[in-house]
């Protein structure tokens, strides 16, 4: 059975991240998965929504639905907030509008993070992936508490041959990116991170997963600014890998 | 924002004693929270049940609150709404001028947030009136000149040093980090204050609808000081904080100390009808922007307990304290109610949150605060007075101007990629060596971390279809075993009841009948106590003792260090005792010596709270208590020390009847 899916990569990753995009079409096609990229995809919206400035995230969030309105079958977003944003954000953000909410509803009922998407509707575990050494998990905010999401991540990385899985001390604390808030409450993020990354130190792993582009770019920011050798990066990446370090 | 906002968040920051208090506050309120849930394996069905109750409560909020104020009226107590914050402090005012002749009247006060909503101490001041705070954190602060850092611990952005920097200071004791001695102090000068006070004046924690019940959950004991001791007690409510049936006031009660202190239950859970005998009782209902809120799309708000849960998860609280919030309500919840409550300015605190939920995932009614605070920045808010914030309320504007310019860079997919191919090089020429580009620290991002140089060629570019590979992975995700929960066998009550009140440091002896008399004797003996308060039930047991040279006192008397009294029932899962007034003056005779010795039958002990709270005798008795453990204070840094303004020990003699 070959399923068609929608990716939706997200302006971070698409913008500065395309190598991990690029392991993502690939561990979707060995899970024997067709990925289509609907061109017309920006942003969805989040950014201006969780800043306040919902008349600025309307259109975005518009323009979203209508691209993919367009297309078929599930809609598979790597990222915890963006999937978040698309699954509960917009029913927040049209519940006035019913012909939008409709819509709205109709997207999300087809939207499905990354992680969640293998472990719960392919019911995979293991995609043959192998690494070497250790990696510690870090649970982003909008994917463990917005979506639930915690169980999936873990299982495909307990799969990874190889891998040895350390405990991330206070693996489900906020690393302080929160958009809109690492720029606005600098201070405050700043000790967030701070916090984070001492925590990397104590886990001893030279690797952080993530499973949310925006931690990626906030933790590993941190640690390039601290001269840190520790290295983030998103879990298609670590999914798609054969243990050949990169 | 406010610049004052951001001088105090750079204070709170770099002030080393401050971090290293709410790094421990942190610390042990969740791991606290998180195992005194795991006691609870339905608490997740408990919360949502909550959740409903109080959804209920606030759907139907004027029917429920008319039921409750004509039970309480019905039960003696007196009556006061109040729809400002200014009212409220005139009615108390007028309360106390007229119960006293007293030139500067002394009200023994005992913690409540909405006292500080309404800025009482203040009103009270002006008015001539002494207001001395007796639960320990906020006689700290109130010494201090401050007001509560945290609506729970009141205290939690001082450190030992501190305190006994400001005993030594204002009460003139030599200086000392021990705690104990610290507490003992506080403890002997609030005595005085509990036994010459005009007035008692305390918050509530509940109103239960059907039976007109004040509930008031404290740990040291001076709430039930407060509302047993003077001659006139005055409470102030939030007209929100309701129940409607003492089954519901047991779900909230299993939820709400977990929560705030990661206790089963407080070691007293005040359960009040009427005025006790020669006592007048007066409650005033406060509105202040309840109503408002009510009718917003923040109404979810006025769900909460005010347990301080999701100001210990809070990752933002625990760099700043309650103090640099500016609001008397701070951290996820004070950030959403504080523009209704207390002034409409206090909106930009919305913006203070990553929104990372930990929030919502502590609150024990599932409060979805990050919604909440969405709304606001939305500028959904709930305000009377002044002018209504915009949207982005409290966005720095260049930070609004990025998002517009945002918006139309991404409302069409060609700017998009446009606009990422000229940043994409943009940037590769600016920073061409280096992945990660330094920012300057006024940028926000740069005052911690590199940012990312956009991909010359971003993803769009680089997609040119897939092929789905020919070996096609298929399978089924390891079944994770279902925890096997085994099915408990009925607890011995007696057993479960001794080892619930081991743990909060009580005492249990188990005696038979006949041997109760001797057993007595040689306790008080091995102490040479020789006189002991008694109420009715202890004076009819202890009277054999009266040959041994024991005598019995049936009016307080603060020499007196044993009060030996009789119970309604005692709760197995708690290892609690639960006190009525009525016979005798029990809930003074357990209060007031140092050493409480309570008597309770085999056949008196319930297994659950639940059943302990609907039986009809406490609706029916003036006043009630539930016991769970020795009177205790955890106000400075956390570091639990027994006997505050109760009794330092409680032991239950538990007599086999069966």
């Amino acid at each position: 059975m070959t399923d068609t899916i929608q990716l939706f990569i997200t302006c971070l990753v698409d913008t500065f991240f395309p190598e991990s995009g690029e392991a993502m079409v690939r561990v979707l096609n060995r899970a024997g998965v067709q990925v289509e990229f609907p061109r017309g995809q920006t942003c969805c919206g989040q950014p201006a929504f969780n800043a306040g400035l919902r008349q600025d995230a309307r259109p975005l969030a518009e323009h979203t639905i209508r691209t993919f309105e367009k297309t078929r079958g599930d809609i598979i977003i790597p990222s915890g907030s963006c999937a978040a944003m698309v699954r509960h954000g917009y029913l927040e953000l049209f519940k006035d509008d019913p012909p939008w909410l409709g819509r709205a509803r109709a997207l999300a009922s087809r939207a499905y993070e990354f992680c969640e998407y293998l472990v719960d509707v392919r019911g995979l575990a293991d995609l043959g992936a192998a690494w070497n050494g250790k990696l510690a998990y870090h649970a982003s905010c909008h994917l463990l508490r917005g979506l639930g999401v915690d169980r999936q991540p873990r299982l495909l990385l307990a799969h990874v041959k190889g891998a040895e899985i350390v405990d991330l001390p206070g693996h489900d604390e906020c690393c302080g990116f929160g958009g809109v808030f690492s720029v606005e409450h600098p201070e405050i993020s700043a000790e967030f991170l701070k916090r984070k990354i001492s925590n990397l130190d104590l886990s001893a792993s030279p690797t952080l997963v993530v499973a949310d582009t925006g931690c990626r770019m906030h933790i590993q920011g941190g640690l390039v600014r601290q001269g840190k050798p520790q290295r983030v990066v998103h879990i298609a990446e670590i999914l798609a890998g054969n243990g050949e370090p990169k | 924002m406010s610049n004052k906002f951001r001088i105090r968040i750079r204070k709170a920051i770099a002030n080393t004693n401050l971090q290293i208090a709410l790094d421990n506050n942190a610390q042990r309120r969740t791991a606290g929270r998180l195992s005194a849930f795991a006691s609870m394996p339905d608490h997740e069905q408990r919360r949502q049940r909550a959740r409903a109750v109080k959804a209920e409560v606030v759907g139907r909020m004027d029917k429920i609150l008319e039921q409750f104020i004509e039970k309480a009226s019905a039960n003696g107590m007196i009556i006061h709404r109040a729809r400002t914050a200014d009212e409220a402090a005139a009615i108390i005012i007028k309360i106390i001028q007229q119960s006293t002749s007293a030139p500067h009247p002394l009200v023994a006060k005992s913690k409540s947030m909405v006292s500080e909503e309404i800025r009482l101490n203040e009103a009270l001041e002006s008015a001539g009136i002494r207001a001395v705070e007796t639960d320990l954190g906020e006689y700290i602060v109130q010494l201090r000149g401050e007001h509560p850092s945290h609506i729970i611990t009141p205290a939690v952005h001082l450190r030992r040093g501190d305190v006994g920097k400001l005993f030594e200071e204002k009460l003139g004791i030599p200086y000392t980090e021990e705690i104990p001695v610290l507490t003992n102090t506080a403890r002997k000068v609030l005595r005085d204050v509990f036994l010459t006070a005009d007035v008692g004046f305390s918050g509530v924690n509940f109103g239960v609808a059907e039976t007109g019940t004040l509930v008031l959950v404290t740990n040291e004991g001076n709430g039930r000081m407060c509302t047993t001791v003077p001659p006139v007690h005055i409470a102030l409510m939030g007209m929100e904080r309701l129940v409607p049936a003492m089954d519901d006031l047991a779900l909230f009660l299993s939820l709400l100390p977990r929560s705030a202190t990661g206790q089963k239950l407080s070691v007293y859970t005040s359960l009040i009808h009427s005025p006790l005998p020669g006592q007048t009782r007066h409650l005033v209902l406060l509105d202040n922007g309840r109503s408002a809120l009510r009718n917003s799309t923040l109404a979810e708000s006025l769900y909460c307990i005010r347990c301080g849960a999701c100001l210990n998860a809070c990752p933002v609280f625990r760099e700043l304290s309650g103090h640099a919030y500016g609001s008397i309500y701070p951290g996820p919840i004070g950030s959403v109610i504080s523009s209704a409550l207390i002034d409409p300015q206090y909106a930009y605190l919305s913006q203070a949150s990553s929104l990372c939920g930990a929030c919502k995932a502590a609150c024990p009614v599932d409060i979805d605060l990050p919604s909440l605070l969405l709304r606001i920045r939305a500028g959904e808010v709930a305000i009377t007075k002044g002018a209504k914030p915009e949207a982005g309320v409290g966005l720095p504007a260049p930070v609004k101007l990025g998002l517009k310019g945002f918006r139309l860079g991404a409302s069409s997919s060609l700017i998009f990629s446009l606009g990422q191919r000229i940043l994409g090089l943009g940037a590769r020429l600016l920073s061409p060596r280096r992945p990660w580009m330094h920012l300057p620290a006024w940028t926000g991002w740069g005052l911690s971390k590199e940012f990312p140089r956009p991909a010359v060629k971003p993803f769009r570019a680089r997609f040119h279809g897939s092929e789905p590979e020919e070996t096609v992975l298929t399978g089924k995700p390891d079944q994770v075993a279902a925890e096997s929960r085994q099915g408990l066998s009925e607890p011995d009550l007696v057993e479960q009841f001794a080892s619930e009140l081991a743990v909060v440091g009580g005492f249990m002896v188990r005696v038979k009948e006949k041997d109760l008399p001797g057993l007595l004797a040689e306790f008080l003996q091995a102490r040479g106590v020789k006189r002991i308060l008694v109420d009715e039930v202890g004076e009819k047991v202890a009277s054999p003792l009266e040959a041994l040279g024991i005598s019995l006192i049936q009016e307080p008397d603060s020499s007196v260090k044993v009060g030996l009294t009789g119970t309604l029932a005692g709760i197995a899962e708690t290892g609690s005792v639960v006190l009525l007034s009525g016979e005798g003056d029990t809930l003074k005779a357990s209060l007031l010596p140092e050493v409480h010795i309570a008597l309770l039958k085999r056949s008196q002990l319930l297994p659950t709270l639940e059943k302990a709270l609907v039986m009809p005798e406490i609706a029916r008795a003036a006043s009630g208590v539930v016991v769970t453990g020795p009177s205790r204070t955890a106000d400075i840094e956390m570091t639990l020390t027994i006997g505050v303004h109760g009794p330092g020990e409680i032991h239950v003699f538990l007599i086999d009847d069966l």
